[in-house]
């Protein structure tokens, strides 16, 4: 071993912070401000202060996540994963005695939806159990295991109902496996399965109202009030901003309000038709070189458990991505899934900053022996 | 420290590949916004040009307010707007001309007005006029094609056909604060009304609908081409208040003219609902409902003596002698005095070294309880104020529900103030002095009720104890009576001297409030605004510095239906006040004899 690692570990190495994942996230929350602004102009409320008020407590708690050494948080997941089962539960409770679907759970007058928090430990809880087993590929009670982490929260969130949100903990397990290993046969047999429990989600799991979206989205005409009006506005937002865009603030479609909830799910559809398609490709490319910049401290990263955990986190944000933006323009159906550090949000931006500051901090003590 | 070997460079792979799958997934959905964005791009932005597709809205009916017999008193009537979206016309100068010859305004109006839509976006219109009739929405119909930038819009204008009658109790709506709306959770969007005073308000949430909304396939001329979804509005619910119209406007016109300000409140002592509430000065409720208003609005804020605040519940003042009815229950309920007891008034006393004078130079002689209320002697007072004591007559003015909020269903309501010991320590840092109490007792310390809480204290007497809830809404669930630890042969006894004050030649409201064939129980009531070493007449006073005037009062005596208290800023006196009184009362009997029986 060399000879610094005999030497205090974490913030002597502030220099050696990874410029490409903080540059993308600087302005990308700044290209999300300035959307925000434009997006809600037309509202009742300028979501403008509120979200750079979130962005200021993110960056707080960005620090903060940095400067924790992960192999406490993962000596703490389990903790923490058994915290957040507990916050769900309680909002289950708590829905159901209101007689209806509640995400939110209200601390002191702060509302969080404690999915969000979830997801964190679960990516904790699953990245410490992936690192424990050290081997090339992983026996298939070991996947068994790793798919019951991931499955309690899920189903506990699906059942608020909430199925946007359930959908998120699909990538942590996906990505997670996949990197720590996994059989071929054992990935033919999962899509088998994910075909079979799609269709069993559609006969006994899914409201009316979410089979509609999905049939609304293989058909957009039955529903021109619903989930069809607001593809086909999004569509034409999108398309009319063309190469250039018609210029900050003036889109038609998003400040004449036909866009529905343009300040968190359909934020991309006002970027893409005030700033046209070279600021969609700006913000692309952002997310790009988040992901590089995020894998490369992947494969960096000390030991297991950095790899897994870097890998959780970033496989939630890029399906975040992928599946918004691809639903901006029509090639999946309409569900509630927010753009990082573009759409407005309070636990979904803090957490986008936690989980950042988490990757920032395994790339801090790349060189540092516990 | 341990080291172990680890099967990172497999890991790192995978990672490697992850990374590429996503950013291949990247390059797809890029590729997805270039075939929408480019290839695709004239399309749609002819769409967005066209905007082929409007989602328009359906505005629910507010709901109507009508009296306790059905008559109308709020309706909604259309209006016709003048709306121009300045992005169809090359020529705003042109545009203007037209309206302003249509309109018979001047053009440099319009052009000011045109002025202050700078900063909003040229393709959203804005309001050039309001109230068009119907001749010139006629005309910039017929010449659509010439000038497609107008747009007449139809909104449905509240109408209070009362006016003022029925402002402070109806108040009015207004387009709805950034801070309503965020409160509303939902229901109230931008551009919408709501309500901001009195019923309108207070129930804004049963009045307003749903407004539904409809989706329509327009031409580039905005024209409708044909519709192709729709969501029903819901029309919001009517509401029938207990307000009794007859004597609502038999209240306003005593209290209609300059120099006349004051308020009146009917109720019904057995349930709390209010036949009348009259706040005067007041205002047209008619001039909040357009949005170009400024002028009407400065005009209202400007006015002498406050045309928007409601007297009623919203103005604090000293009670005067009508204060003798706490404490002569107070005083019975303590068993401190009896109805056998008595004291003699020689015109003044000394209590603490200080003379107290009675308000009768020559005295009362010796009177009790009954006919101490009756003539409202000041001494017998005095003495009884001398041995409660003020914590005592605080918890008997609290017994009567004074310094406390009466619950009525219009919002805005103040609680006035029962001083004590511990308020004076807390509210002026001093102690309170015993002196004071003495001047308490005849209702002229720092003590203060709006005259609404002076309505529920008199229905209290009037029903044998029970504290009702005021309100104008029927039909909802109010609390019901509740029983206040009040000894009911001390009310029975305070009832027997307010029937004096009224029916006995020498009460003091004997001349002013006496309507044969109704037993009607009352106590009149001064409030100096000034301190007079010598009393003058209120006539030769100049107005801002002559006394306020109480009178407060029910009937019949033995079985009370109805509670009256008016209250007259600079009235001069009580005797002032219960003629009104005595004028509602005999509306009441008319109106009762033309219905017979539906009270």
């Amino acid at each position: 071993m060399p000879a610094f690692t005999e030497e205090k570990p974490a913030l002597r190495h502030l220099s050696s912070i990874d410029g490409g994942l903080v540059l993308s996230v600087l302005l990308l929350s700044a290209i999300g401000l300035a959307t925000v602004h434009s997006a809600s102009s037309e509202m009742a409320v300028d979501y403008l202060p509120r979200q750079a008020l979130w962005f200021g407590i993110g960056a707080a708690l960005l620090v903060a996540a940095m400067s924790i050494d992960y192999h406490v948080l993962l000596d703490l997941s389990i903790v923490l994963y058994g915290a957040g089962l507990v916050l769900l539960v309680l909002v289950l409770v708590a829905g159901a005695a209101h007689g209806g679907a509640a995400h939110w759970a209200r601390i002191g007058g702060w509302q969080f939806q404690p999915s969000e928090f979830a997801k964190l430990a679960t990516v904790l809880v699953l990245a410490r159990y992936l690192s424990g087993l050290n081997r090339r590929v992983l026996e298939l009670t070991q996947i068994l295991v790793a798919v019951a982490i991931v499955a309690v929260p899920m189903v506990l969130v699906l059942v608020e109902p909430d199925l946007g949100s359930s959908m998120m903990f699909a990538p942590i397990l996906i990505g997670m496996l996949l990197v720590a290993g996994v059989r071929l046969r054992v990935l033919v047999l999962a899509a088998l399965a994910a075909v079979v429990l799609a269709a069993g989600m559609w006969s006994f799991g899914m409201k009316t109202y979410q089979r509609q979206r999905v049939l609304t989205f293989l058909s957009p005409e039955t529903d021109p009030l619903g989930a069809g009006y607001q593809v086909r506005q999004s569509k034409i937002a999108v398309g009319s901003g063309e190469m250039t865009g018609k210029g900050y603030m003036q889109g038609t479609q998003s400040q004449l309000r036909f866009l529905p909830v343009r300040h968190t799910d359909f934020i991309l559809s006002v970027l893409a038709e005030e700033w046209g398609f070279l600021g969609v490709l700006t913000v692309l490319g952002l997310y790009a070189l988040y992901v590089a910049s995020a894998a490369r401290i992947a494969m960096r990263a000390r030991d297991r458990a950095g790899i897994l955990l870097v890998t959780g986190l970033l496989s939630v944000l890029c399906f975040h991505v992928l599946y918004n933006s691809a639903m901006v323009v029509g090639f999946v159906p309409i569900t509630g899934i927010p753009l990082p550090f573009l759409s407005y949000g309070g636990s979904f931006t803090l957490v986008n900053f936690v989980g950042t500051g988490t990757m920032l901090g395994v790339d801090l003590r790349r060189y540092v022996n516990r | 420290m341990q080291v172990v070997r680890e099967h990172r460079d497999d890991l790192i792979g995978r990672v490697r590949l992850l990374a590429a799958a996503v950013t291949g997934l990247l390059v797809l959905i890029a590729s997805g916004f270039w075939f929408v964005q480019i290839a695709q791009g004239d399309y749609y932005r002819e769409l967005a040009e066209n905007n082929r597709l409007r989602k328009l809205p359906i505005i629910a009916p507010r709901g109507l307010i009508f009296d306790r017999r059905g008559r109308l008193l709020v309706e909604n009537l259309p209006s016709y707007n003048l709306m121009v979206d300045r992005s169809r016309t090359t020529d705003v100068e042109r545009s203007l001309a037209f309206a302003a010859t249509v309109l018979a305004r001047p053009l440099g109006d319009l052009e000011d007005l045109m002025e202050r839509y700078r900063g909003v976006p040229v393709y959203k219109p804005v309001l050039l006029a309001e109230n068009l009739s119907l001749a010139e929405v006629a005309r910039f119909g017929v010449e659509a094609l010439e000038y497609p930038e107008f747009e007449v819009e139809v909104q449905q204008t509240r109408l209070y056909r009362h006016r003022e009658q029925t402002a402070h109790v109806i108040g009015y709506i207004g387009e709805a604060t950034p801070d309503e709306i965020e409160r509303s959770a939902g229901a109230v969007s931008p551009g919408d009304v709501a309500g901001k005073k009195g019923v309108e308000k207070r129930y804004d949430a049963v009045l307003r609908g749903k407004d539904g909304s409809r989706v329509v396939v327009v031409d580039s001329r905005g024209e409708l081409l044909r519709e192709y979804g729709r969501v029903p509005s819901a029309p919001g619910r009517d509401l029938t208040l207990s307000l009794d119209l007859e004597l609502q406007q038999e209240a306003a016109s005593w209290l209609d003219g300059p120099d006349k300000v004051g308020a009146i409140i009917v109720m019904d002592p057995r349930n709390g609902e209010l036949l009348a509430l009259v706040s005067s000065p007041s205002f047209n409720s008619n001039l909040f409902t357009h949005r170009l208003q400024e002028n009407d609005w400065q005009a209202l804020l400007d006015a002498p003596n406050n045309p928007l605040q409601n007297r009623a519940m919203q103005n604090a003042y000293s009670p005067g002698s009508t204060f003798k009815i706490v404490m002569a229950t107070a005083g019975l309920s303590e068993h401190l005095i009896d109805e056998r007891f008595r004291l003699s008034c020689a015109g003044s006393t000394v209590i603490y070294n200080h003379s107290f004078r009675c308000w009768r130079k020559e005295g009362h002689g010796s009177v009790n309880v009954v006919e101490a209320l009756e003539r409202s002697c000041d001494v017998f007072f005095y003495h009884l104020g001398q041995r409660l004591g003020i914590e005592r007559i605080a918890r008997y003015a609290r017994l009567f529900g004074l310094g406390a909020l009466t619950g009525i269903d219009i919002p805005g309501e103040k609680e006035g103030l029962v001083p004590d010991a511990a308020w004076s320590l807390k509210a002026r840092h001093q102690p309170w002095y015993a002196g004071e109490t003495i001047s308490v007792a005849i209702g002229q310390g720092p003590m203060l009720l709006t005259p609404l809480q002076m309505a529920a204290m008199t229905a209290m007497v009037a029903n044998g104890g029970y504290r009702v809830t005021p309100h104008l809404v029927q039909n909802l669930p109010y609390p019901p009576p509740q029983k206040v630890s009040l000894d009911p042969q001390a009310l029975a006894l305070v009832r027997k001297g307010l029937w004096a004050v009224v029916n006995e030649p020498g009460g003091t409201a004997y001349t002013a409030a006496r309507v044969p064939g109704l037993d009607i129980a009352g106590k009149t009531g001064s409030v100096q605004v000034i301190a007079q070493k010598v009393r003058t007449k209120a006539e030769t006073l100049p107005f801002k510095y002559r006394d306020h005037g109480w009178f407060t009062s029910f009937a019949p005596e033995s079985d009370p239906r109805l509670v009256v208290s008016v209250f007259v800023e600079h009235g001069g006196s009580g005797h002032n006040a219960a003629p009104i009184a005595k004028a509602l009362y005999q509306k009441y009997l008319s109106i009762e004899a033309s219905h017979a029986g539906v009270y």
